[in-house]
């Protein structure tokens, strides 16, 4: 399977020389991929079908803390992802080079849509927690990539970042989760978890290794309240929608939780917090499906709303639940695949998707008309077609729901009216009635856009007339897999007059009764109300969110990175007097065990001299050259100290250095103005208590650590091999030529580097000066002067 | 006398670091040579004091006369003073040539955030002679 | 013993006098710069090969005897950031060849990138404290000297903070180290390791090492110190900001990394207290840095901020002080040094094409330089954790490192940073490449091909062997891991590194 996953990326890669290649035909050459990996899954079937699993495994990153392993896991559940990922993948990739067919970006649409399909396919497939993730991830990106396609329009590339965003950060909260489970049980590979669940659940960390994985899901799954982002999403061409949207991206979620299921479901938390978010995302999408125009928008939310039933059957959890959730993917994945292939072609053909500029289709594009109105009865549930028994299933697991099924049994009928009435309007309102003039001059799509619909639809009716196609070879696996255990149940139309059957009927009236009353439903207040209430909402608070972050981002950085360097060292100094003095008297405290009994006259008298010095220059901060000369006799009153303890070496250099810094201060100082200090007395007084305090905590440090016991046996051996060894009598010196050469030698470096650098600083011309001939006007065109020149 | 300079080396510090906090640059740079100064003295006192003999090692014999003082802390002053020589020849040089181009001293003033600095590193021609590299 | 171990200052300071040598000619000095990093990078590689064998290598300088001499030490810490920072050395040749102007050349342009590197290398391999600080010297008067070359206003604005706050925390530095020789007699690190512990005052000890944490914080740029980090390094031309966005600080980070693993232990330091605190810094700095990204729009100025907000991770790999974060951290920083200076330099490409840095002048990248959109989301995304590149892994250990020791605050910050990462290199993204072509482009906008006659290729080959680095330490991580994992251990087990220094104790 790695193989396969990995083909997949490299042709990816290659794709856009491929295209180059075969130009118009690369649709069809690069289908081949995607239905060949296809195929390669197909042939595992019966194998599946007999209730064996596959796993494969290569080791990615082996260490003792640190196993990653691409292990692959192939069983009911992942099968039909897969098939569904590479059979509409197959469509897709021929409708879209139909769709795109002379966009100078075709090239860039397989390599993203096939990278996609590569991750996604990753995802479903992977058996380690951590590769799952690294799919996962992947599929956030390449999806950013696919909708922000038309990356020229901003509502595009919002979109995109919106998708990526939210998605990004339930993937963020996925990764903790999954590492946390790791962490819980021990094991990184589902399938060692899969019988492990009780350890997990029974783990103090069950709560937020639970919440964490929701968030993944639930963020990519679309579930309300962050279901905001699918519509917009819209942005992307119809066959990034079509793919992302019915078969694969949004399904990410809902694989991750049927998979998840055996692991961390059947507690009474899984059920209220899965089954109700499901329940709630339904019942809210469906409605507002009914308060937009454009198919593509209906789609999506209808889109929504399957998915919140998919997860709702996730959370019930019972036989029956898991039953319809495999049938409901796999009819859904069909029929939404089929009518967003069909509107992205209305869209192409005629040039608007808004169902109120449209009508009377059906003659110009009758094979469109076909594939949508077989797609639109499955999805409103109408016998003879898969999506019938769907429903009827689901309508059998809400019944039996384990908490509270009257209340699930209903939501879940007025969330099904809605849908009939949204498949009504996406078929009759473009194809049927009068026609109306279109913005384009419509006509049949072209072969690549139809076939994908066509095929699906009709497969549609197929497994509905015949469920026992699929029922025993896949579906059975498929719930068993996410059930946990084995089951077994057969598939078929007519269920006997049952409650089901009575609440279809119930459904299907209602939702003739709604679309007949549509147009004035719409445009009712309570309608605008719930739009701007549920589909804005959302929106609102993401918005207001990113706002928000940004305002506090931007308060944070005019306030602290104000551009002020005094303020850079005051919040330098205090963090340093802060941190360094609180560490000391909470940590070390005082250490005074000293005197001033053995000073000497001398000692005294520079003392003096040094601290009049300073008086001096704090006194004259306005006459430079006092402060100069201060600064100067501080440095030559050290030179005498040097001197008193015996470092002549020292002494001598600190006179020299102290001389040319004067000379060198007085030089610039000629140059420069003088500058009258007018800081606030506030700030005057804040400084002196930080420079105060900062003397403060260095005299003490000092004095601290000269009661430390002292053992000077370097400067001991130096003293005795200065001499022997090195041939030096100047022990300073032999410090410096020898022992500690490597210093002196960067030393002269440093020496060496200022020397160039103020030669620069003082030489060199400015860039942009208006002096400076070279760089005038060269600002826009230096390169292509540039090119100029050397071409 | 193991007390003073530690004193001593405090007092520098302070006056440094309020100096270093004034809007002159030129009083700043100052407030770093004092920095500078107060640091080395730290470091002296700290390589324990003793008073009378520097650590020579007379003709003829193999060893300083005890007790000698520290030789190292000597050594390891001498290189921070000349390297922080080179830093002060730097700053001085910088802080004129600030003035020079941005016509103040005034650390307040002019010295805020670059903010777009597309003007400043414009591609030169480089290849205008017609070069290879 | 290893002679080799001098290599790594040796050449560069001998190029640097070669191209200072032959100042008046650009190609010349162009030549020796490219020539000098390759050297550099195969003595680099050598000496890895010793150490990654025989485990660590000591040169005792002058032949004097640890502790009584200088000692270089190569550990495998030292080594990883040798070979990056030697891998930098030479993209940055290549890079500057086009992107340095004659003028700065003839003002010293090679001889002072080459002192930088020897700087830098030196604060790697010194195994003396008080040499790092005569290092860290080396190192700065070089930035101080690359930063404000071009005397530019901006520049100029730049490193005046630039240099007068890192002459202050150099100061402070050279003070910590006065009262670690105050307190134990030796300078040598290793010997260092050994007498702290003896040391009675443990609570002085600990100070001194806030000491440490203060002067290297500001070098290393985390909260709160890092003001002078994002004034300053969007100011100079772009091959300079990579080097130092990508590498600089992170010498910063590595002194950090080896004091606090070496001489400040549990044995000698109030070690609880200590990380407590390099924890609230760690998390501090991921969020203040990755907001300040958020809050600007300019392309250097968004990625000088994403330096501060890195560099976070880092301190918070070195607070959880395991195995798995220490790990962690030193991946961190190597995959950093490269997405990031890969970000400067596909920054400098697109100024090149769109003559700004500002994001709001720019847009049509990815329209017209696709090959380069795909270079800068390989870098982008790395730096945001996406896998399967470098940036993923580090994430990873520092995700998994973090929830181990059931730290759930901290992690999830970093977590929650890493998106905001993400949304500041997506807010690049959408404009300059994904945006509309701005009304107003230079005239070779969209005409000049990445490879042809602009010779645009000296700037995107560079790049191209970044990305392409960026997606094999993804691909395959192990190797890297392992090596980062090796060093880690080194870290944790000092006694591996005294002995190596001292001899058997």
């Amino acid at each position: 399977m790695l193989t396969v996953i990995a083909l997949i990326f490299i042709v990816a890669l290659v794709s856009p020389w491929i295209h180059k290649l075969f130009g118009n035909k690369s649709g069809w050459v690069l289908a081949l991929l995607p239905f060949g990996s296809f195929l390669y899954l197909a042939s595992w079937l019966p194998h599946i079908t007999a209730g064996n699993v596959v796993q494969q495994s290569t080791p990615w990153v082996s260490m003792a803390l640190f196993q990653v392993d691409l292990a692959f896991y192939l069983d009911g559940l992942s099968l039909m992802f897969g098939l569904i990922i590479t059979g509409i993948g197959t469509f897709i990739v021929l409708y879209g080079s139909g769709y795109l067919s002379g966009d100078a970006y075709l090239s860039r649409f397989y390599c993203a849509v096939l990278l996609f399909m590569g991750s996604m396919l990753g995802v479903v497939l992977a058996d380690n927690l951590i590769s799952i993730f690294v799919f996962w991830e992947l599929t956030s990106f390449t999806s950013f990539i696919l909708i922000g396609f038309s990356h020229e329009q901003e509502n595009s590339r919002k979109a995109a970042l919106k998708a990526l965003l939210v998605t990004g950060i339930g993937g963020l909260a996925l990764l903790a989760g999954l590492v946390l489970m790791g962490f819980a049980s021990g094991h990184w590979e589902v399938s060692a978890l899969l019988n492990e669940g009780d350890i997990i659940r029974n783990h103090p960390h069950y709560l937020a290794i639970l919440i964490l994985v929701l968030a993944g899901a639930f963020t990519k799954s679309a579930q309300f309240p962050f279901s905001f982002w699918l519509p917009g999403a819209m942005a992307a061409p119809t066959p990034v929608s079509a793919y992302l949207h019915s078969a694969t991206m949004v399904k990410a979620g809902v694989y991750l939780l049927a998979r998840m299921n055996p692991v961390l479901g059947s507690t009474e938390t899984w059920l209220i917090l899965v089954g109700g978010f499901g329940l709630l995302t339904l019942l809210v999408s469906a409605w507002l499906a009914l308060s937009f125009t454009d198919m593509k928008q209906i789609l999506a939310y209808s889109t929504v709303m399957a998915l919140g039933t998919m997860i709702m059957l996730i959370g019930l959890g019972t036989e029956m639940a898991m039953k319809g959730l495999a049938v409901y993917i796999l009819s859904h994945a069909m029929y939404k695949g089929a009518l967003f292939m069909v509107a992205g072609a209305v869209d192409h053909e005629a040039g608007t998707r808004d169902v109120l500029k449209l009508g009377g289709l059906r003659p110009l594009m009758p094979i469109s008309f076909a594939a949508a109105a077989l797609a639109a009865i499955s999805m409103a549930g109408i016998p003879p077609l898969y999506g019938f028994i769907a429903k009827e299933i689901v309508y059998e697991a809400a019944l039996e729901a384990p908490l509270w099924p009257v209340l699930v049994i209903t939501l879940a009928v007025i969330a099904n009216i809605a849908i009939v009435a949204a498949s009504a309007i996406v078929v009759i309102r473009p194809f049927l009635g009068k026609k109306v003039e279109t913005p384009k001059k419509a006509h049949e799509a072209p072969l690549t856009m139809w076939i994908g619909p066509l095929i699906l639809a009709v497969l549609g009716v197929l497994f509905g007339v015949l469920p026992f196609l699929v029922d025993r070879s896949l579906m059975i696996p498929v719930a068993s897999s996410v059930f946990g255990a084995p089951m077994d149940f057969y598939l078929s139309l007519w269920h006997g007059f049952n409650l089901p059957l009575v609440l279809s009927l119930l459904t299907l009236t209602g939702g003739i009764l709604v679309y007949l009353v549509w147009d004035r439903l719409r445009e009712s207040a309570p309608m605008k109300v719930y739009q701007s209430g549920f589909a804005m909402g959302p929106i609102n608070g993401y918005e207001g969110l990113l706002a928000g972050l940004l305002g506090l981002a931007g308060w944070q950085t005019r306030t602290i990175q104000n551009g002020l360097m005094s303020n850079y060292l005051i919040t330098i100094l205090v963090t340093m007097l802060v941190a360094v003095g609180y560490t000391f008297i909470t940590r070390s405290g005082l250490v005074w065990n000293h005197s001033f009994e053995n000073m000497l006259l001398q000692e005294w008298a520079l003392s003096i001299a040094i601290l009049t010095s300073l008086g001096i220059i704090l006194a004259f901060r306005n006459s430079r050259l006092t402060m100069v000369i201060g600064a100067g006799v501080v440095g030559f009153s050290l030179a005498l100290i040097y001197l008193m303890h015996g470092a002549a070496d020292l002494a001598m250099t600190q006179v020299l250095v102290e001389t040319l810094t004067v000379i060198l201060v007085v030089l610039v100082l000629i140059h420069v103005p003088k500058l009258i200090e007018v800081r606030s007395t506030t700030s005057r007084i804040r400084d002196a208590v930080v420079a105060v305090g900062a003397g403060v905590l260095m005299t003490l440090l000092i004095l601290a650590v000269t009661a430390v016991p002292f053992d000077a046996f370097i400067s001991e051996y130096y003293a005795e091999a200065s001499y022997p060894l090195a041939h030096g009598r100047n022990i300073v010196n032999v410090i410096l030529v020898d022992f500690r050469a490597l210093d002196t030698m960067g030393e002269v470096v440093v020496v060496a580097i200022a020397g160039l650098a103020v030669y620069a600083l003082i030489k060199m011309k400015r860039f942009g000066s208006p002096d400076d001939p070279e760089t005038e006007g060269a600002a826009p065109d230096g390169t292509a002067s540039k090119q100029g020149k050397s071409s | 006398m193991d007390t003073i300079l530690p004193i001593l080396a405090g007092t520098i510090f302070a006056t440094g670091i309020y100096l270093l906090l004034r809007r002159s640059l030129i009083l700043t740079i100052i407030g770093i040579i004092l920095i500078s100064n107060s640091v080395n003295l730290a470091l002296f006192s700290l390589g324990r004091l003793s008073t009378e003999n520097p650590p020579l090692i007379k003709a003829g014999s193999l060893e300083p006369l005890a007790p000698f003082a520290n030789p190292l802390p000597q050594a390891l002053i001498l290189t921070a003073i000349v390297i922080g020589f080179g830093l002060l020849a730097f700053a001085l040089a910088l802080a004129y040539r600030s003035y020079r181009e941005l016509g103040t001293v005034d650390q307040d003033e002019l010295l805020k955030d670059a903010e777009d600095t597309s003007a400043a590193i414009v591609p030169k021609n480089d290849f205008k002679d017609g070069g290879d590299v | 013993m290893n002679g080799l171990l001098v290599l790594p200052v040796a050449i560069p300071l001998i190029t640097a006098t070669l191209a200072l040598l032959f100042r008046k000619s650009s190609q010349l000095q162009r030549w020796i710069g490219v020539l000098g990093m390759v050297a550099l990078l195969g003595a680099v590689l050598v000496l890895f090969r010793d150490v990654h064998n025989d485990g660590i290598q000591v040169l005792q300088l002058g032949n004097w005897a640890a502790p009584f001499g200088i000692t270089l030490v190569a550990d495998m810490l030292a080594m990883l950031m040798l070979g990056i920072s030697a891998i930098m050395g030479v993209i940055i040749g290549i890079y500057s060849i086009f992107d340095i102007d004659r003028e700065r050349e003839r003002f010293g342009y090679y001889p002072l990138l080459h002192i930088l590197i020897m700087g830098v290398n030196g604060s790697f391999l010194t195994g003396d404290i008080f040499n790092l600080y005569v290092w860290f010297e080396v190192m700065l008067i070089a930035s101080f000297t690359l930063l404000a070359l071009g005397n530019s206003k901006n520049q100029l604005q730049g490193a005046l903070k630039y240099v007068f706050i890192n002459l202050f925390s150099s100061l402070i530095f050279l003070f910590g180290v006065a009262l670690l020789y105050g307190m134990t007699g030796t300078l040598n690190m290793a010997d260092l390791a050994v007498r702290l512990p003896q040391v009675e005052n443990t609570g002085l000890v600990t100070t001194v090492a806030m000491i440490f944490l203060v002067s290297f914080g500001i070098k290393s740029a985390i909260f709160p110190l890092f003001f002078w980090l994002p004034a300053s390094y969007h100011t100079p031309p772009v091959a300079i900001s990579a080097i130092f966005g990508g590498l600089l600080t992170k010498v910063g980070v590595y002194a950090l990394i080896r004091v606090f693993t070496l001489l400040f232990t549990d044995a000698s330091v109030h070690n609880d207290y200590l990380h407590h605190i390099l924890l609230w810094v760690g998390g501090f700095t991921m969020v203040i840095g990755v907001l300040g990204a958020a809050s600007h729009m300019e392309f250097r100025k968004i990625l000088s901020f994403h330096i501060v907000s890195q560099i976070g991770y880092m301190i918070m790999g070195l607070a959880f002080n395991t195995a798995m974060g220490l790990m962690g951290a030193i991946f961190y920083v190597l995959h950093n040094i490269l997405a990031k200076s890969n970000l400067f330099l596909i920054s400098g490409i697109a100024q090149r094409l769109l003559g700004t840095f500002e994001l709001k002048k720019m847009g049509g990248l990815y329209k017209h330089y696709p090959f380069l959109a795909v270079l800068f989301l390989i870098s982008a995304f790395a730096l945001a954790g996406f896998p399967p590149l470098s940036g993923f892994w580090a994430k990873l250990s520092l995700v998994k490192a973090g929830l181990s020791l059931e730290l759930y605050v901290i992690t999830g910050v970093a977590i929650l940073v890493g998106l905001l990462t993400l949304f500041s290199m997506t807010k690049i993204w959408l404009t300059a490449f994904w945006g509309t072509v701005p009304e107003e482009v230079p005239g070779h906008f969209g005409k000049l091909p990445l490879f042809g006659a602009g010779k645009l290729y000296i700037l995107v080959i560079p790049v191209m062997i970044i990305a392409g680095m960026i997606i094999l330490v993804g691909l395959n991580a192990q190797p890297f891991l392992e090596l980062c994992m090796t060093a880690a251990e080194q870290l944790l087990d000092t006694s591996v590194y005294i002995e190596a220094v001292l001899g058997p104790q």
